[in-house]
């Protein structure tokens, strides 16, 4: 049920009020969003007064198809889910143990919760130069540590494959504190008197998880598999503060990036910008998290159901 | 979802130190703690090594990265200060972020209140609209593009125009203020109240949690925000705080004690404000996640 308030033509003041929020969205957001698609057929670049033309789908055949580059945008897209599954995996176990650990009665979890969600707050730039800092090669902490144990790592600045590796590490430590709080969310909902049922009844700790906590907590499995799964599949942000566009470390997300504005920064409106063929390679990062996430979703509900009728 | 909004920060009641079944040599509590504080390290350490690098000399770093500094000197805040252009930087993240949340906030509540009490006709559709974005592809080569057209490249009015829309924090709005009991509407609207003040005196108090949380995600996300600014603001001048960051990051590189003070000094305001907001800030990320 509605009330209306005022009278004749202040009847209208919700519409009014209402305009400038929508403009600015469908302006800033809902139109561009969509457009992308439409870009992604042209051969638009990042100079203001050059002309715009369609060139179908030449820019996905060239993605996709065409000699080289094309090798390392199949390779960007492989090294995108192996990203993406290394930051899931550890990610969504890490975050799960923490949260269940901390939602017992501890001592000091208000300080733990604290500050594991710390680096969520700080953000991509101090998130990576905290870390750049850490894994200083020439005698920081890491690198100190390691060879104590004999062991010499190439860190941000070894093979790619490490490089790549640690920034898979560094984007675990910056986002569990928020798979953490939601998982503690979910722990909240759960009724503590389950728990002293389960344990009157001598369930062990083993037990109470597998067969109370998990499946309780379904709700909170669902939004932290499916955040994190398409979270990680887009991210690469971490990477430009740690190792730069780097050949045999991007992920589609920076690929996207590097395309459409230049690899470095955008210190000069260059005409190296790709913004057509850009937006046909952020289409294709869509489409993947598009599928994956749909099915992701199917597979949880279809869960959800068998557990929870 | 709103009693996971409110009480997400904090859990059922804990720590009754009645000592009833304290059991000292619990294993499993040990090694909780063990693993707990295996953990923390991993998070204290790089925090550690920045308040340690800032307070060393560079030679003092160039001959021993984790050694502890000979004295406390606090030198390197100084120059990082002054050299780094930092005053300006920070003004402008600030303007960034005020006016941006302030507009976002302002209209965001109003188109929120719209759809969530069905004000305006295709409430649901337009709900919808803004749940899908969550799910669309990137803006953001064409909202470059719109930019460019516009000739606002390069220009903190264009810079602060990509931040109005937040359709996660509509999302959370919306959610909330249909939690909030209509009866008030239809006392205020038998009063014969006017929609401005019904706005203002009936739903900006009772929404006051939803909107706080929403404008400090947004506020935070701004803040931070290292990729927009590097794309569409070249004139030093108009630095955010990141940018700046970053830029004295490729000049300063090598001398880590003036770049550690640099990102300290960054880092410890919002580490203050994120203790302090906490609240909010947890409750929003889990509001804006555990929706249906």
């Amino acid at each position: 049920m509605q009330y209306r308030f005022g009278t004749g033509r202040s009847r209208a003041l919700p519409y009014a009020f209402l305009a400038p929020g929508l403009f600015l969205y469908f302006l800033l957001a809902l139109g561009p969003s969509l457009a992308t698609a439409v870009y992604s057929f042209t051969d638009a670049t990042g100079l203001p007064n050059s002309p715009v033309n369609w060139i179908g789908l030449e820019n996905y055949r060239e993605f996709l198809t065409l000699g080289a580059a094309s090798r390392e945008n199949l390779d960007a897209l492989i090294r995108t889910f192996i990203f993406s599954a290394a930051v899931t995996l550890v990610q969504f176990s890490l975050g799960l143990l923490v949260a269940v650990l901390l939602n017992q009665k501890l001592r000091g979890t208000k300080f733990f919760r604290t500050l594991f969600f710390m680096p969520v707050i700080l953000g991509v730039t101090i998130q990576g130069l905290m870390w750049t800092l850490f894994l200083y090669p020439l005698g920081g902490p890491l690198d100190s540590f390691m060879r104590l144990f004999g062991v010499h790592l190439g860190l941000l600045g070894g093979p790619p494959e490490e490089a790549f590796a640690w920034v898979v590490i560094v984007q675990i430590w910056s986002n569990l504190g928020i798979t953490m709080v939601i998982f503690l969310a979910g722990l909240a909902t759960i009724p503590t008197e389950i728990y002293e049922a389960a344990r009157i009844d001598g369930a062990n700790r083993w037990n109470v998880f597998r067969d109370v906590t998990w499946p309780l907590l379904t709700p909170a499995v669902n939004t932290n598999m499916v955040l994190t799964i398409i979270g990680s599949l887009q991210a690469w942000q971490l990477f430009l503060v740690l190792t730069g566009y780097r050949p045999g470390t991007q992920v589609m997300g920076y690929l996207v990036y590097a395309t459409a504005f230049g690899q470095t920064s955008g210190s000069t409106a260059g005409n190296t910008f790709r913004q057509g063929y850009g937006a046909a390679a952020s289409i294709v990062l869509f489409v993947v998290v598009l599928v994956i996430g749909l099915t992701v979703q199917f597979l949880l509900r279809r869960r959800e159901e068998r557990l929870l009728g | 979802m709103s009693e996971m909004t409110v009480d997400a920060g904090r859990e059922a009641p804990r720590t009754t130190p009645a000592g009833r079944r304290r059991r000292r040599t619990d294993p499993g509590r040990l090694a909780a703690y063990v693993f707990l504080i295996l953990l923390s390290i991993i998070y204290i350490a790089p925090i550690a090594m920045l308040v340690i690098t800032s307070l060393k000399t560079l030679p003092e770093f160039t001959k021993d990265a984790v050694g502890l500094p000979g004295s406390v000197d606090f030198g390197n805040f100084v120059e990082a200060w002054n050299k780094a252009n930092f005053p300006r930087y920070l003004l402008n993240t600030v303007i960034y972020t005020a006016s941006s949340a302030a507009i976002f906030v302002i209209s965001g509540t109003f188109l929120a209140l719209a759809i969530a009490r069905r004000f305006v006709r295709g409430s649901s559709l337009l709900f919808t609209l803004f749940v899908i974005a969550l799910f669309l592809p990137p803006a953001l080569i064409p909202q470059f593009q719109l930019i460019l057209h516009l000739g606002l490249y390069n220009n903190p009015i264009g810079y602060i125009m990509l931040f109005l829309v937040n359709p996660i924090g509509i999302v959370i709005l919306v959610n909330y203020i249909r939690t909030i009991p209509v009866e008030l509407d239809e006392a205020a609207a038998i009063e014969g109240c006017g929609y401005l003040r019904y706005v203002v005196q009936i739903v900006l108090p009772l929404a006051k949690p939803a909107i706080a949380t929403v404008a400090v995600l947004h506020a935070i996300g701004v803040w931070n925000e290292l990729v927009l600014a590097t794309i569409y603001l070249t004139k030093s001048d108009y630095y955010p705080i990141t940018r700046g960051l970053i830029v004295f990051n490729g000049i300063y590189g090598n001398n880590w004690p003036v770049l550690a003070a640099a990102v300290l000094m960054i880092a410890a305001p919002m580490a203050v404000f994120f203790v302090l907001m906490q609240r909010y800030i947890i409750g929003g990320v889990t509001a804006g996640a555990v929706k249906g």
